[in-house]
């Protein structure tokens, strides 16, 4: 006697088994009546489930459901969508270009703008530090003045602050933005209560006039001026006294003046 | 490509009917069926492996299924009210299994279940091919439909038959 598994009395019922097996098992229903009637429930589930079901695939199909205007649909919207990528890409073009066209108009402002920020940012990263405050201590200031003066490729001393009651720290290079040699130094000073301000000197910009600013920005204080040789930004939270005066002290120490003098810088 | 069409044609019918029986819902049926034949033509070429188009279209449109589901999961599902057979349509002859009965039933089955069921039922796909649509082996086919059909006995009330002997 064959034995017949449930799966082949499924099978059956789906009509899902070959030729020689369905013979064996329909001589195996013959004979056993419960699976019979398995098998005849199996039927009655599936004539059943296509009863309730198998009306919507005679039903007209929607338009919308048509393969050939599906395809012709895509097709056009493929061809939109190109359209729509070319019109973009003229766009940002002509944004570029109006973009280059004004550039002049939009850099002559914000160059002061951008060094002042990175001015800022530099101090607010550097002066929380405390042993890696500085790349270069203060202790060879002859050293960090010609290595300075070198990287910016202009000539840089060191400001005395000592009458404002600030000594040298130390200083670093830091990278600076394009438009004033990519490269820019920071000095930093502190006084006997830890308060530390920081000068950030870049290589002149391009144009090389004199401009000066004086800057609130992020809670920090910063003087900024320009001039043919450097931009210089000092920056530090003092009181606006106290920031004046190192300003000026800076400022008359690091101005063309002194380098025309040829007077190296005191440090 | 109008072959490639052509061969679509004929297989809306039979998404048509599965989506419906799927969905209950008559409006999702069709956007489920024109969402997998949009797929399918701008897929075409490119996923489409060799052979008929019919286990490709099924699989696409259980995966889309399936994803709609998930979705509306988190919204609640809409059942349109028109799909909902009839109640109360008492068996006419005695062992026939009441329509309205066994459509409630197939609701509350497992999706998976039902998925396998619905394309081996009423699609009529072998076994092998549903079982490559709905990503399965073999085995786990046949062990889902098992568990449908029993699921669907108890639940519309047919006595359970005695236990095959016979078995192995």
């Amino acid at each position: 006697m064959t034995q017949i598994t449930r799966d082949q009395l499924t099978a059956y019922a789906d009509g899902q088994l070959p030729e020689t097996e369905r013979i064996a098992v329909e001589t195996y229903l013959s004979a056993n009546p419960d699976a019979a009637a398995e098998v005849a429930l199996l039927l009655r589930q599936t004539d059943a489930i296509r009863t309730l079901f198998g009306p919507a695939g005679a039903e007209t199909v929607p338009v919308r459901l048509k393969p050939r205007r599906l395809a012709a649909e895509i097709g056009r919207r493929r061809i939109r969508s190109w359209g729509r990528a070319a019109a973009a890409v003229v766009l940002v073009g002509l944004g570029l270009g109006a973009g280059w066209l004004a550039r002049p108009l939009i850099e002559a402002q914000p160059a002061s703008a951008m060094l002042i920020a990175d001015a800022v940012n530099a101090h607010a990263v550097y002066v929380a530090e405390n042993r890696h405050a500085v790349e270069v201590g203060g202790d060879d200031s002859e050293h960090l003045s010609t290595w300075l003066s070198n990287r910016l490729d202009t000539r840089l001393g060191m400001p005395d602050l000592v009458a404002q009651g600030f000594t040298l720290v130390g200083g670093r290079l830091l990278p600076g933005e394009p438009g004033a040699g990519g490269r820019a130094a920071q000095l930093m000073y502190e006084n006997a209560a830890s308060d530390r301000v920081t000068i950030y000197v870049t290589a002149a910009l391009p144009d090389g006039t004199p401009a000066y600013q004086f800057a609130s920005y992020d809670g920090a204080e910063a003087f900024y001026w320009a001039n043919a040789r450097i931009t210089c930004t000092v920056v530090g939270t003092l009181p606006e006294e106290q920031m004046k005066a190192v300003a000026g002290s800076v400022y008359s120490q690091l101005t063309e003046g002194d380098v025309g003098a040829g007077r190296p810088y005191r440090g | 490509m109008h072959d490639f069409l052509d061969q679509l044609e004929a297989c809306v019918p039979a998404l048509r009917r599965y989506a419906r029986a799927l969905t209950r819902n008559a409006d999702l049926a069709d956007d489920l069926v024109q969402d997998c034949l949009e797929r399918a033509i701008s897929r075409r070429g490119l996923f489409r492996p060799t052979g008929p188009v019919r286990a490709w279209l099924f699989t696409i449109l259980l995966n889309l299924h399936r994803n709609a589901r998930r979705t509306s999961h988190r919204r609640g599902e809409a059942v349109d009210i028109a799909s909902i057979p009839e109640p109360s349509t008492p068996a006419s002859q005695p062992g026939h299994v009441a329509l309205a009965e066994l459509a409630r039933a197939i609701e509350t089955l497992p999706p998976e279940q039902k998925e396998a069921l619905l394309l081996v039922t009423l699609e009529g796909i072998p076994y092998a091919e549903a079982a490559g649509i709905i990503g399965i082996p073999l085995g786990t086919l046949m062990s889902r439909l098992g568990r449908a059909r029993a699921a669907l006995r108890v639940l519309t009330g047919t006595p359970v038959e005695p236990h095959l002997r016979t078995v192995k």
